[in-house]
């Protein structure tokens, strides 16, 4: 796994090396302008979670370009581990993309104070921005593996939709589950939900994408 | 147990592209090397593939160190170094990234054996692979193959597309590395003058059928090839023709023992052959 997982960090380093140094750039810019524009704070949270997930599920085509998929699995790895280090390559990301938010989103309250309507809002764009990651990455794998390397974009244009379309529909779920004004306790749990189905989904993608992935001759 | 490698009755079709691999049986024994020779599209990938897992096979057994290599079986391709041609690894690496990555990979990986190859190959180990010539990246999969110790080299086309210099570098790596009794290497190549140095035998394949496998001794010093007349043609023993091969004033036949067909048929001519045309005639040539 150790391999693998150093295998999938160089096939994202050259293009999160450029992601990572504009948003940090971003971040600057952010936090300069502080609580005057909201939603800027929130486009550069959302921007960074998901902008490093992208990043590091676009990385499986630059593998292609070689036959170093075909050669991987002539060494001592079984596909499933292939698979699952993927998945974990993308939490990993996603993680670092939390933690710039998180960065971020600090930095603009310590120097400009509280820019949120509700004390909520940040969890709760840490939830939509990890719901997105997370929805992303399950419909992305097994798509790749389904449909090859050469569709890569399109699978990457529809899983980034297709998650961010779920996050907005079990947001309406919630919505008429929890009508309004819902109670913080309302929201936090509202939140739980949707990360967790993220999370449940995400997770039942690994072996699906495996079995996908057994089907495949190189 | 005798064989390092035993292929019996292995088939694979390929319906989109009508291509069949039929009923491939060959074996390699401990410590040769085996030429597998084939035109191109004659199938020595796919035989490759079903050998390393990553094609499945229809049917048929395939047994490395005694025994069938599933996806879980990580321990025996801890024993099987690989080489294919052209790139083997992401461009964007360098061979000190490859030699970490291969490091988290394989449990013997010898990252000092490794390096000792780098240097022997004089390949630079912080250069993008993108700007490595052609000969300097299958020089460093040869090297990759073997930092890990591995008992059974599968080669596909690894010397394809290398000028004769190099070639002939990367042929004295695989004799060295055949000195050891245990090792084996299988060698899929078109280029037959290269079997002819190295192999100990030699495996034919055409449209996906296994033509025949010989000792390259027997090939060499017994195989011959028979320039007849159509009238002498005519007077041979179909048991004696192996293939034969109408050219404009006479037909070459392919015979396993040229010294018995020179003592039975003393009017034609017989020359000693090639590899390269054992190859033509069996692949061009006709079969009674």
């Amino acid at each position: 796994m150790k391999g693998l997982l150093r295998n999938n960090f160089y096939a994202t380093l050259s293009n999160t090396k450029i992601f990572a140094a504009i948003m940090l750039l971003l971040e600057c810019v952010v936090v300069a302008i502080g609580n005057k524009i909201p939603s800027l704070v929130m486009g550069y949270m959302l921007l960074t979670m998901i902008g490093f997930s992208l990043n590091s599920i676009a990385s499986l085509r630059k593998e292609g370009a070689t036959k170093w998929n075909k050669y991987k699995l002539t060494t001592p790895v079984t596909r499933s581990a292939i698979v699952q280090s993927y998945f974990l390559s993308l939490l990993l990301w996603l993680t670092v993309g939390m933690i710039f938010a998180g960065i971020g989103v600090a930095l603009s309250i310590m120097l400009h104070g509280f820019l949120f309507d509700r004390s909520t809002d940040v969890f709760m764009l840490f939830v939509v921005g990890a719901g997105i990651s997370l929805f992303m990455g399950a419909i992305f794998f097994p798509l790749f593996y389904i449909g090859g390397e050469e569709r890569n974009e399109v699978f990457l244009g529809i899983s980034l939709l297709g998650g961010t379309g779920l996050v907005m529909g079990l947001s309406a779920l919630i919505n008429t589950l929890f009508p309004a004004p819902m109670t913080t306790t309302q929201i936090i749990l509202g939140g739980i939900i949707i990360l967790v189905c993220a999370l449940l989904v995400f997770v039942a993608s690994c072996p699906v994408t495996t079995y996908l992935y057994r089907k495949k001759e190189y | 147990m005798e064989n390092i490698l035993e292929l019996q009755q292995v088939s694979k079709t390929f319906p989109k592209s009508n291509f069949t691999l039929e009923n491939v049986t060959f074996s390699l024994p401990y410590g040769a090397i085996l030429g597998f020779v084939g035109e191109n599209g004659a199938g020595k990938t796919t035989t490759i593939g079903c050998i390393l897992n990553t094609i499945a096979k229809d049917s048929g057994t395939i047994t490395l160190f005694g025994q069938e290599m599933l996806d879980e079986d990580t321990s025996l391709r801890e024993r099987i170094g690989v080489v294919y041609d052209g790139d083997n690894f992401p461009t964007y690496w360098t061979a000190k990234q490859l030699s970490k990555i291969m490091k988290g990979f394989y449990t013997q990986w010898d990252s000092s054996l490794f390096q000792k190859y780098l240097e022997d190959f004089h390949l630079p180990t912080n250069q993008e692979i993108k700007h490595y010539s052609r000969g300097m990246t299958m020089k460093l999969a040869i090297a990759t193959a073997l930092a890990h110790h591995p008992e059974l080299l599968i080669l596909d086309e690894a010397t394809s597309g290398l000028d004769p210099i190099v070639r002939d570098e990367m042929l004295n790596v695989f004799l060295e590395f055949v000195q050891e009794e245990n090792h084996s290497i299988l060698l899929s190549s078109h280029i037959t003058s290269d079997l002819e140095k190295i192999a100990d035998y030699i495996t034919f394949i055409h449209n996906g059928k296994l033509i025949m496998t010989a000792s390259k001794n027997d090939l060499v010093y017994n195989y011959a090839v028979m320039r007849c007349k159509e009238s002498q043609f005519l007077a041979l023993d179909p048991k004696d023709i192996l293939a034969y091969r109408k050219r404009d004033f006479q037909i070459d036949v392919l015979v396993s023992n040229g010294k018995e067909a020179q003592k039975k048929y003393k009017n034609v001519v017989v020359d000693h052959t090639s590899v390269d045309e054992i190859m033509l005639l069996l692949v061009k040539g006709e079969r009674i």
